[in-house]
């Protein structure tokens, strides 16, 4: 692979590390739902990109497709409105992956909103059809704030892999 | 440096599996799929069960910081809190016992009077006490998620009442809990009674007014109604026991252009309490009368008419 120059050399991903990033993705979009807020960000859809550009072929519209119903059944929301939002969500991520990670992490996000945004007017568009119900304004907000943390997210979930490969407790600098 | 920094496999040049597109297509095309079974047909009841018991730990993990926010609020709040609350229940049970005494002699005089009728009595069913555990997140619908289900005897349809009132009605159960839909609802409906008049109304829930309130739908611009009316279950649909208090009128808005009032009332149920009660549907529900064939037409003015089949017990299925 041909790498951006300047950039450090990545360790390989721990596949439990990612499975384990979602889980606590999918806890923490539970525990912001119980806010009540719907201004609130969609952790478990930025942990979700983020693993979608980085590693497409560990992470993709299958795992997208589970925790979509997962977070509809928890919801109660029409099943299928968050599964089909991530999915389409997913595969814009899966068709920018190789484009984005050539831009610095604080260029990132200015590619990333519309991906978030498409998943929100995805989700909007469905209870439409199906409910007649109108969005709030406030939820506008959610795509713009997954999109202000996304340098947030990009460095915790990349820390595991910066690290050095041996630890030399006695080197001299 | 260690051979284990670097991905040591190359990514497969030519087993790629499905294609982005067809996977699109195919997860699109699932998820529509879902959302037909759901909304149109109704069969997505036992997809929702399992992911529902699937997900039961992550919940009931998701909710510990809450209760643990909760049991530290309740150890801070301090004696004197408590002392002021057992003060005001205090109070409130010598007011009730008054009332009590009352309602013991007119249940008595009820039950007497209503066994010289031979009235249907109005059986309390069993009830269940529950807790709520989160309001869902769905912007787009008002329901919360109690802690019992199918396995501790929850049915769906019961109604779900607090201190104060009518809640809502559970609307999907699962393995280990239920979901209530709140009155405030836009797809929700109780028949109602205005304990004034005992005039009879239909109100439908509507999230967006006041703040989350009930709509009476086809009132006439001149019905009898007033601000601050107390709306009672009427009992006639067989789900919500009679006598059970859902709201008060709050605002009514009577136009020249249109013979409808546009009636508001605001639900007496607090929005967040923790404790409710689920009562079982009412059961007692007198069986469908059989098809009775209908009886010849008999003119008044002809002689020799033929006698009319006895409804009951005839030749004809008897299913409801």
């Amino acid at each position: 692979m041909i790498m951006p120059a300047g950039r450090p050399l990545l360790l390989p991903v721990n596949p439990r590390f990612i499975v384990a990033t979602l889980f606590l993705a999918l806890l923490l979009n539970m525990l912001l739902g119980l806010m009540g807020q719907n201004w609130l960000p969609d952790v478990l859809a930025m942990v979700l990109v983020f693993w979608t550009i980085h590693q497409p072929r560990r992470v993709g519209m299958f795992t997208a497709f589970v925790l979509g119903v997962a977070m509809d059944v928890h919801a109660s929301a029409l099943l299928g409105q968050h599964a089909l939002a991530y999915v389409g969500m997913s595969y814009l991520a899966s068709m920018m992956h190789r484009r984005v990670l050539w831009f610095p992490v604080r260029e990132q996000p200015l590619q990333l909103l519309p991906l978030f945004v498409a998943a929100g007017v995805i989700a909007w568009l469905v209870r439409l059809v199906t409910h007649d119900a109108w969005p709030q304004w406030p939820q506008l907000l959610a795509p713009l704030l997954q999109t202000a943390l996304w340098p947030v997210c990009s460095h915790v979930l990349l820390a595991p892999q910066r690290r050095p490969v041996e630890r030399d407790d006695i080197r001299p600098l | 440096m260690a051979l284990d920094s670097i991905d040591r496999n190359p990514p497969p040049f030519f087993r790629q599996g499905l294609s982005a597109l067809s996977k699109l297509v195919l997860f699109g095309l699932l998820s529509v799929l879902l959302m037909a079974a759901d909304h149109r047909l109704g069969l997505s009841q036992p997809v929702r069960s399992v992911v529902s018991v699937v997900l039961s730990p992550v919940q009931w993990l998701s909710l510990l910081p809450q209760r643990a926010g909760a049991a530290l609020q309740d150890y801070f709040k301090g004696v004197d809190q408590a002392r002021d609350e057992a003060r005001q229940y205090q109070a409130r049970t010598i007011a009730q016992a008054q009332r009590l005494q009352q309602a013991e002699q007119l249940l008595q005089e009820n039950q007497h009077l209503r066994e010289l009728l031979e009235l249907r009595k109005d059986t309390a069913g069993p009830t269940k006490a529950v807790q709520v555990l989160y309001e869902t997140a769905d912007p787009y619908t008002r329901s919360i998620v109690i802690d019992m289900g199918a396995l501790s005897g929850i049915a769906p349809g019961s109604a779900v009442v607090d201190v104060a009132g009518v809640v809502g009605q559970v609307t999907r159960v699962y393995p280990l809990s239920s979901e209530v839909t709140l009155l405030t609802d836009r797809d929700q409906s109780i028949p109602v009674l205005n304990a004034r008049t005992g005039q009879r109304y239909l109100a439908m829930g509507d999230p967006l007014t006041l703040g989350g309130s009930l709509e009476l739908r086809f009132v006439p611009a001149s019905a009898d109604l007033q601000e601050g009316d107390l709306l009672t279950t009427s009992g006639i649909d067989g789900v919500y026991p009679a006598g059970l208090q859902v709201g008060r009128i709050r605002q009514i808005d009577r136009r020249i252009d249109t013979a409808f009032a546009k009636v508001h009332a605001t639900p007496m149920a607090q929005a967040r309490g923790r404790h409710m009660l689920v009562l079982a549907p009412v059961s007692d529900w007198p069986q469908r009368p059989s098809k009775a064939e209908p009886a010849p037409r008999v003119r008044p003015g002809r002689s020799n008419p033929t006698p009319a089949k006895a409804p009951a017990g005839g030749s004809s299925g008897d299913t409801p």
